[in-house]
């Protein structure tokens, strides 16, 4: 049942951080419905390469939605059209023949241009770096009952801890929040017992650092949970609110 | 001007409200706090309706109240808080994304334009001339040289006075219009931004808010809309 598109695409060029960027429009012919997204715009590179252009650049790595590297603005939306879904999971089935598709790359300060649609997200990263892990000494395993977790904050730790560091959350936010994903890797802790003994110096960390990169605050739009290919929802930036709230009142700095 | 920056980002308090987070707290804080002045002057107000006699024996009970300064001076201190980080944190949002996208698309549903939440410093700012206009009737009546202000006029007296206002009149309506779609979202954001968000509750106070947004922009509008527009 495939058909074939004839795509007009608008992609953002720039050569390096430095650099000024700009739109580039490319003419794709025969494109099958049955292709991904990325499938197509390598279709598109190799013929850049045979003409002796230079290449978009892209990231991408599992396509398989699970690592987080894909990262485009597609027709303005992050990840483009499909909910719950990744660049490297969308298909082109989702577009018709004739029609444009402009592809950007996420826009933050926090997350400059690499290079085209490539951009420099080691600002999650360094969030991660000063907070988003538990120290615990190596020795033996404790016994798995003998560490209680309440079904209910297992569920939601999972919930939290879904998130692939995308960073569609910034992308689709217009203050380039960051909190939906500090939200995350703070509640993924936070509801555990493992994740206590550091929970008030975690989320103080973490939020200093997130504003530090540059990132905005947040409005509670909720475009972040509509844009985020795992699902993650606002309510883990509430819970990072609170811990917050907490740490400031009951900490010791 | 860094050093003194510095002196006090080691007080833990400084340190906590400059953050995004905990200027988005004293944000949701305050404008909770606003939204219940919001509904104690809207009952107050619309005993206007009752009848001027009621109305003035409320202002009077008001202003003879000894407290009435201290409750003042609380407003004040909620209103410039809330402004002052609304500037603040709009600023920083801004500065956040340096270069913007060609086009954007919500994936909510509704699309942009029915969305409060996307006008906040949009609607706000106008909340803001609206209410300093306000001020400049009501409160600070006697400076204002525009109303010629009447001093042997009752608080009622002088209300309808402004009511009648060709200028007040419609700015009252349709700043208290926007005033309810500025809270109808900052109503129930401000629990999520104190971190009250919660698989049980949430759904209703998103509901509520709506409710409220309504309530406040209806109940305000129908004092202008009624004595100025309606012609009473
Ligand atoms: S390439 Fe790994 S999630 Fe898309």
């Amino acid at each position: 049942m495939s058909a074939m598109l004839d795509l007009t695409l608008k992609i953002w060029r720039q050569d390096g951080p430095k650099t000024r960027g700009a739109f580039k429009t490319y003419h794709l012919k025969g494109i099958s419905t049955e292709m991904s997204f990325l499938e197509m715009l390598d279709i598109l590179n190799e013929q850049l390469i045979q003409l002796g252009e230079e290449p978009v650049a892209f990231d991408h790595d599992c396509r398989e939605g699970i690592c987080g590297m894909c990262s485009l603005m597609i027709n303005g939306q992050a990840h483009g059209p499909e909910t719950k879904t990744t660049t490297c999971q969308l298909h082109m089935r989702r577009f018709h023949n004739h029609d444009t598709i402009v592809i950007e790359p996420w826009r933050a300060r926090a997350f400059p241009v690499i290079r085209d649609l490539v951009v420099d997200r080691t600002a999650f990263d360094r969030i991660q770096a000063v907070g988003g892990f538990v120290s615990i000494n190596v020795g033996n395993a404790p016994d798995g009952n003998s560490v209680p977790v309440p079904k209910v904050n297992a569920d939601k730790a999972l919930d939290a801890a879904v998130c692939i560091g995308c960073g569609a959350c910034v992308a689709a936010c217009k203050n380039a929040s960051a909190t939906l994903f500090v939200g995350a890797k703070v509640s993924q802790f936070a509801l555990l017992p493992q994740g206590q003994a550091e929970r008030v110096q975690r989320v103080q960390k973490m939020v200093a650092q997130m504003d530090k990169e540059g990132f905005g605050s947040c409005t509670n739009t909720s475009e972040c949970e509509a844009a985020c290919p795992a699902g993650i929802s606002v309510e883990m930036i509430s819970r990072m609110n609170l811990e917050f709230l907490k740490a400031t009142v009951v900490g010791a700095t | 001007m860094n050093w003194v920056r510095q002196t006090l980002l080691r007080n833990w308090l400084v340190r906590a409200i400059s953050t995004t987070i905990g200027q988005k707290l004293v944000m949701g804080a305050t404008g909770l706090l606003l939204c219940g002045f919001l509904v104690a002057h809207l009952a107050g107000n619309l005993l206007i309706f009752q009848g001027t006699e009621h109305y003035n024996r409320y202002a009077k009970m008001l202003h003879e109240n000894e407290l009435l300064p201290v409750a003042e001076a609380g407003l004040l201190v909620l209103f410039v808080l809330h402004i002052l980080l609304s500037f603040t944190t709009a600023s920083a949002n801004t500065a956040a994304r340096p270069i913007g996208y060609y086009g954007k698309h919500s994936k909510l549903s509704g699309g942009t334009f029915v969305h409060a939440h996307n006008y906040m410093f949009l609607t706000g700012v106008l909340v803001l001339g609206f209410t300093l206009l306000h001020l400049s009737d009501m409160r600070f009546a006697h400076l204002n040289l525009r109303l010629k202000y009447d001093s042997t006029l009752d608080p009622a007296a002088h209300a309808l006075h402004v009511l009648h206002d060709p200028i007040s009149a419609p700015v009252y309506l349709l700043g208290s219009l926007v005033l309810g779609f500025h809270v109808s979202h900052g109503f129930q954001s401000a629990f999520k931004s104190l971190g009250l968000n919660h698989p049980k509750y949430t759904p209703f106070l998103s509901k509520l808010s709506i409710l409220f947004g309504i309530a406040i922009g209806l109940g305000f509008a129908s004092m202008p809309f009624w004595y100025y527009f309606a012609g009473h």
